[in-house]
């Protein structure tokens, strides 16, 4: 058996190679906090920034106006590059915010004499309209298209000293946002890495490389960039005074145990040096955590549930795990989902009204054909939830009435639907399904396609395309080169209508509506949703919206994953991505005894 | 008086052992070709981490496929693999190298050269992944690139025995009696070559079957498909909680073919050529 384990180790060794060495730049006495993420971004420019990867470097490089408080639980905005929260005037169309007159961009040859120099309200401003032209090549850009007066669909900005009616530097600290109507949740926006702040200047200077040469306000400056891994270092300019904890939602009861009081009223960034590693696979990044000098905090992989959980109901920890490590276990604020591309009229919309409604069918039939009760066992520990549609359990408005129909496995069903359709064998379209190329991704596209097979789709007809990245893979999206892929989308604010948003007519790929979902009816509901405010009347249109979604079969979902954390004992933080992003990183904190 | 001999147990010779044993994993293979198993391999047929049994004689994998009939598909992925990059790199390195040598020191014996230096001279994982990426979407790619690397090293062998050859008394006979050079090539020289060929052919043989399990296990490799290198791929995800079907089955199928086929080669060459060991041995990727 000694053999087995040991063979074992060199496989589980090799696996990881490249990935989980610390960079031999760090300095053993430094402060140096060792981040893992699942996968790498390709860009870190924040025009860009629409997936997590990329955000949780940006939220780090850039400032935005607002940001999450630490630990406030439910989540709480508060002001960051801004002074104070905007005043908004009486039927919300007016935002003026004020900057803060400490923030300075980090030194950088792009600078006269390499020197950053303070933040204006005309870069806030400038960063906003880059957006809108065409070279930026934005992925955020339906974030506040017809929302900003000036900003409505098809315009383009040609010209950065383009004036733009609903957005005016009023003097170098004053920021006026005109918006077409009522949009309650517009402050959150000024939190996501999408709205960072940018100088002109770099953006300029580096042209295209400005993705792998960051220049911004943030608390790090970027050191190295690459596929693996990403080092940042403190930025000299950053100066926010020091940590207040309870302003920041600190209780010292549902926080006991994590060592966080130690950090109170120091200054912050409070590492010398912040190390994200990018590593894809599940048990590569274990085997890197369970390492000495691997890093320092984990995704428990599901392969490691057995070892890691003493029970799943309730969910409780091994006494060992316990032990060694910190822990935080927590349902995510999104949820993955299949998404089908609807503008390809293969499976999507068609010019023939018949074709059209076999489409339906065929994709209504592949999600009755779908197992999400497999999925979530073999891919999210089974602690997963499955839930209709794309509001999640999270959210008050999720609908816990809404039938089940959409998440069961019913392949029968699926085969009458297939046959009353007029589907079968060979006559079925072939379809691409997009991939990251890694070994649980593989798995997961075997596993689809077996219950496609189940159900009457002949070999061959679901073609794999991987990909080297997730940057990659979005791009591939983002130009509807894919028919069925698979999704993660997490919350930026705590509101259903960032779901929602997924099916947005005008958000359609490059934005955020990846399916290219096109309903005018749910087009004309949601913009009225989204200037309510909460209440239940914007909860029961948000309800009808999501059975739009399902009643079209526009996606196969959704589960919403329980994450469970581990991080090392040395470490003062609480990891939380939901929301608060990689806004947390700043406040990490590396005790001395370190081993 | 003499005391009769005991007699001996028969003991098969170790050449037999190995003929056994690549002759299992062919019909192993052909079984799969021919539909008679192996087919099922993507097929969901069981609950997940299944240990052995009557059903699934090795197991079921994290989907609950079953481990056997992925084995089985594996081995028809290896010979097709090591069968198309062998006949490929042999027949293009014999004809490049024949060329070459049989014009040696001329132009086009140094175009040659030069092609083949130059494509030695790139890493053989970089260059595989250069042209994986490059072709993603064709399922050729990686056997496209085990032979555009593979098969320089059999024209360096035939170029030297060509040149070697070219002016044996056979060859100026044959000259003499107006063969043209392809003739000569192809009816004097290959046929004094075939040993050699043979012997090169095994090992790239080898050598292709052993690259495409690193490359599958890269994720480089075959991307719709399944492959011994896929599996261990798998694997690395499996072991660490303790399931090790998948890695025994994919590692030790793989082991038995190298090490038959390398034993196969070996007498192969003995019986044949003696005189070609030392060069044939020289190491592939």
């Amino acid at each position: 058996m000694s053999c087995i384990r040991l063979a074992a180790l060199c496989l589980a060794m090799s696996a990881m190679a490249g990935c989980q060495q610390p960079d031999p730049g760090a300095d053993q006495s430094e402060k140096v906090y060792r981040h893992a993420i699942d996968g790498a971004p390709s860009s870190l420019d924040p025009a860009h920034a629409d997936n997590v990867y990329a955000a949780t470097l940006v939220k780090n490089l850039f400032d935005t106006l607002y940001r999450y408080k630490y630990l406030e639980r439910p989540y709480e905005l508060t002001p960051n590059l801004a002074e104070g929260f905007p005043e908004v005037s009486e039927d919300g169309l007016v935002y003026r915010i004020r900057l803060r007159d400490d923030a300075r961009f980090a030194d950088d040859p792009a600078f006269p004499d390499a020197r950053g120099r303070p933040v204006t309200a005309q870069d806030v401003v400038y960063s906003m309209k880059r957006h809108f032209m065409d070279e930026t090549r934005s992925r955020g850009a339906w974030l506040w298209r017809d929302r900003i007066a000036g900003l409505e669909d098809g315009v383009e900005i040609t010209d950065p000293e383009q004036p733009v009616s609903g957005l005016q530097a009023v003097d170098e600290r004053t920021i006026r946002i005109e918006l077409t109507e009522a949009f309650p949740q517009f402050t959150h926006t000024l939190a996501m890495a999408l709205s960072a702040i940018v100088p002109r200047e770099a953006v300029e200077h580096y042209g295209q490389e400005f993705g792998v040469r960051p220049v911004g306000s943030g608390p790090f400056v970027l050191e190295r960039f690459d596929q693996s891994l990403a080092v940042l270092e403190p930025n000299p300019h950053f100066d926010r005074g020091t940590i207040q904890l309870d302003e920041e939602g600190y209780d010292a009861d549902r926080h006991a145990g994590y060592g966080l009081a130690a950090i109170n009223g120091k200054p912050y960034p409070l590492l010398d040096r912040l190390e994200i590693h990018f590593i894809t696979e599940p048990t590569a990044r274990w085997s890197s955590f369970e390492s000495s000098r691997g890093v320092d905090v984990v995704m428990v992989p599901p392969e490691m549930a057995d070892r890691v959980l003493e029970t799943r109901q309730p969910l409780s920890l091994q006494p060992s795990i316990r032990e060694r490590y910190h822990s935080l276990t927590g349902l995510e604020a999104g949820f993955v989902f299949h998404g089908f591309n609807m503008a390809n009229p293969a499976i999507g919309y068609n010019d023939d009204p018949q074709r059209e409604r076999r489409n339906r069918e065929l994709r209504c039939a592949m999600r009755d054909a779908f197992d999400w009760s497999a999925k979530n066992k073999a891919f999210y520990h089974g602690l997963g939830r499955v839930f209709a549609g794309v509001i999640p359990p999270l959210l008050d408005s999720h609908d816990p009435q809404v039938a089940e129909n959409s998440i069961a496995h019913r392949p029968e069903r699926a085969k009458e639907r297939l046959q009353a359709a007029v589907w079968q064998g060979e006559s079925l379209p072939r379809l691409t399904y997009g991939l990251e190329a890694s070994v649980q991704q593989r798995q997961m596209f075997e596993q689809f396609r077996a219950w496609m097979q189940a159900v009457g789709f002949p070999p061959g007809h679901f073609q794999p395309r991987p990909f080297a990245s997730f940057g990659e893979y979005a791009r591939a999206i983002g130009q509807r080169e894919l028919d069925i892929f698979l999704l993660g989308w997490t919350l930026a604010y705590p509101d259903a209508q960032y779901a929602l948003q997924l099916f947005y007519g005008p958000n359609a790929a490059p934005g955020a509506n990846s399916m290219n979902y096109a309903n005018p009816e749910f087009d004309r509901l949601y913009e009225r949703a989204a200037s309510m405010r909460a209440g239940p009347d914007r909860t029961r249109l948000y309800r009808r919206l999501n059975r739009m979604v399902i009643d079209d079969c526009v996606i196969i979902g959704s589960l919403a994953r329980t994450r469970l954390h581990l991080w090392k004992r040395h470490v003062r933080m609480l990891p939380d991505r939901e929301m608060v992003g990689g806004f947390f990183l700043r406040f990490v904190d590396v005790s001395d005894d370190r081993p | 008086m003499t005391l009769p001999k005991p007699e001996q147990p028969w003991r098969p010779a170790p050449e037999t052992l190995s003929l056994a044993i690549v002759l299992t994993y062919l019909v192993a293979a052909a079984g799969v070709w021919s539909g008679l198993w192996g087919t099922e391999w993507a097929a969901i047929s069981g609950e997940l981490h299944q240990p052995p049994s009557a059903q699934h004689w090795l197991g079921t994998n994290r989907l609950g496929q079953d481990v056997l009939q992925r084995l089985l598909a594996g081995a028809a992925t290896a010979f097709e693999v090591g069968v198309v990059v062998a006949v490929s790199t042999v027949v293009i390195g014999a004809s490049i190298g024949g060329v070459a040598g049989f014009f040696a020191h001329g132009l086009i014996d140094g175009v040659a050269t030069w092609l083949i230096g130059t494509i030695d001279a790139v890493p053989f994982y970089l260059f595989v992944a250069a042209v994986a990426v490059a072709l993603r979407d064709w399922p050729g790619a990686m056997h496209l690139a085990m032979i555009l690397s593979f098969w320089t090293l059999t024209a360096r062998l035939v170029r030297t025995e060509t040149m070697r050859l070219r002016h044996r008394e056979f060859i100026l006979a044959a000259r003499a009696g107006g063969l043209n050079t392809f003739r000569i090539l192809l009816r004097h020289i290959m046929p004094n070559l075939a040993p050699l060929l043979l012997v090169q052919s095994s090992l790239v043989f080898v050598a292709a079957v052993k690259a495409e399990v690193v490359l599958s296990f890269l994720g480089i490799g075959l991307q719709d498909s399944i492959s011994w290198g896929i599996m261990i791929a798998e694997a690395s995800q499996e072991i660490l909680a303790g399931h090790y079907g998948n890695f025994l089955a994919a590692s030790l199928a793989l082991f038995g073919l190298v090490l038959s086929i390398n034993r196969l080669t070996d007498r192969l060459q003995e019986r044949i050529d003696p005189r070609t060991h030392a060069s044939a041995h020289r190491k592939l990727p």
